[in-house]
């Protein structure tokens, strides 16, 4: 199943700087905390002049894609999906 | 007039991602790995499949299909939207990585490129290698699961060709030592070119297989059976010389859209039609062109069609003499029925640069000058911060997309 959420959520992000990478930690949504397993891909976009990162990542269980704007600096939870019809 | 195969080095390669999209959604998303996946352009039981993954091709899932008929095959089946900016940052990716090789490369669509190794100081290294060399770059910098084939030989169309030998994931070279033992064992529309309306007309000049084709004369392909230079160009092509290598220029821009809720109401019509002409001058205004060619084409809930297209003396460069041109033409409509899809594009091109000034509209320049402007304030806030009125409540409707053979 997968669901656009589009929330605002609290997340903790790690950076390697031997790989030059900044991955996602923890994510906290809905009063659940989410540890990421992986980075499957991560890119950017560009709306207008504004700037955002986008990270796909996984716990393991489910898939999230977040948005993090580097105009505001805020984090949005846009999708979360665990693989399977909807 | 026979000519040998070319025995030259192979110097071309062609890469092909493979089942793009829906590889590219499983990098993204770990979950969908390993499982029968299509993405269509709308999920809805009508939506068409773009791409069906490497799994869901197992079953008999094709391209072109659509989601209910995939749906009967695999009940399971799951359907995903494209991502155009995901599966757009995947093809940068796989751009940068083979400009690493070559600096002659040419993206034929959003998940194939021709290489051309002739006089590069990479061709040292020999393309097999270079070919294993860009495959474990492609897993190792895009992604563990992006995967591609790789084809070499002489011309594109021997490269396209081998690319799509052993699929997914292979990796073969056609030159003139192999080249009769690969058109023995494939069919006719295995050729990249060649179609069912093509194969009945090589049938019909007693052509059943590629290796027959190949040995046909240059004056029967040429005089008998393509009764063009198109016979002359087959011949050489079957024989590894390249004539697919040349530059097409945009003649046209268009944009079209299927009406999720089809309708008659001119209102409603108007709307899309604004939205369609103001997608269409964004990209004609990018190439500092303007059009005199307008073109209309309907399609109506009777599956009927209607089309029409007319120069006019005077370009349009504005989305708004994009419109009013348009909608002269919709109002030349005979009878109005319940519409489906709406095509519109514009042609005639050329340099808005090189457009004579009228004499009788003075505020023409004025208004394509704040047309430049409004565009790069949209550039600078992002798409819509500045649009027709007309527009204004429909952000989501008609969405991007990539087109087949485009980027």
């Amino acid at each position: 199943m997968n669901q656009q959420i589009f929330e605002k959520v609290s997340v903790i992000t790690s950076y390697n700087h031997e790989k030059n990478q900044a991955i996602p930690y923890k994510i906290r949504w809905r009063l659940r905390e989410y540890f990421i397993k992986k980075l499957s891909y991560h890119h950017k976009m560009r709306q207008g002049r504004d700037l955002f990162h986008i990270f796909h990542v996984t716990d393991g269980n489910l898939d999230f894609k977040l948005h993090f704007n580097t105009e505001d600096l805020t984090w949005i939870l846009e999708e979360v999906s665990d693989g399977n019809t909807d | 007039m026979e000519i040998p195969i070319n025995k030259a080095p192979p110097t071309v390669m062609h890469i092909d991602l493979n089942s793009c999209f829906a590889t590219i959604e499983q990098q993204a998303h770990p979950g969908l790995r390993g499982k029968p996946l299509v993405i269509a352009a709308y999920p809805t039981p009508g939506g068409c499949i773009l791409a069906p993954s490497i799994e869901a091709k197992k079953l008999g899932i094709k391209t072109g299909m659509r989601v209910r008929e995939a749906q009967v095959i695999y009940p399971k089946i799951i359907v995903r939207d494209p991502d155009p900016v995901l599966v757009r940052d995947v093809h940068k990716k796989f751009r940068k990585i083979c400009e690493d090789y070559s600096p002659y490369i040419v993206p034929k669509s959003i998940d194939e490129v021709v290489m051309n190794f002739a006089g590069v100081p990479a061709f040292k290294k020999g393309l097999k290698n270079i070919g294993m060399e860009i495959k474990k770059r492609f897993r190792s910098e895009i992604g563990e699961w992006i995967s591609c084939n790789v084809g070499i030989s002489t011309n594109r169309f021997l490269a396209k060709l081998a690319a799509s030998l052993h699929k997914p994931d292979g990796l073969d070279i056609i030159d003139y030592q192999n080249l009769k033992s690969i058109y023995s064992n494939i069919k006719l529309t295995d050729l990249n070119g060649i179609n069912i309306r093509f194969e009945a007309r090589l049938n019909s000049a007693g052509i059943s297989n590629p290796l027959e084709f190949f040995l046909a004369k240059e004056s029967v392909l040429r005089k008998q059976i393509f009764k063009s230079i198109v016979g002359h160009y087959w011949y050489l092509r079957l024989r590894g010389y390249e004539v697919d290598d040349f530059e097409s220029y945009r003649k046209s821009f268009g944009q079209d859209y299927a009406l999720a809720k089809k309708t008659n109401d001119i209102n409603e019509l108007k709307k899309i039609i604004m939205k369609l002409c103001e997608k269409m001058g964004r990209r004609l205004r990018a190439s500092g062109n303007c059009a005199y060619g307008i073109h209309l084409g309907l399609v109506y809930s009777d599956w009927s069609f209607w089309h029409h297209g007319h120069k006019f003396k005077c370009p349009a460069f504005t989305t708004s003499e994009l419109f009013s041109k348009i909608m002269i033409i919709f109002n030349r409509q005979t009878v109005r029925k319940i519409v489906s899809k709406v095509a519109i594009s514009c042609f005639e091109l050329k340099p808005l640069s090189d457009i004579t000034l009228s004499l009788f509209e003075n505020d023409v320049e004025k208004r394509r000058k704040v047309s430049i402007a409004v565009d790069k304030i949209n550039d600078r806030y992002g798409e819509y911060v500045i649009a027709p009125a007309i527009i204004i409540d429909m952000k989501n409707t008609i969405l991007d997309r990539i087109a087949f053979g485009k980027i």
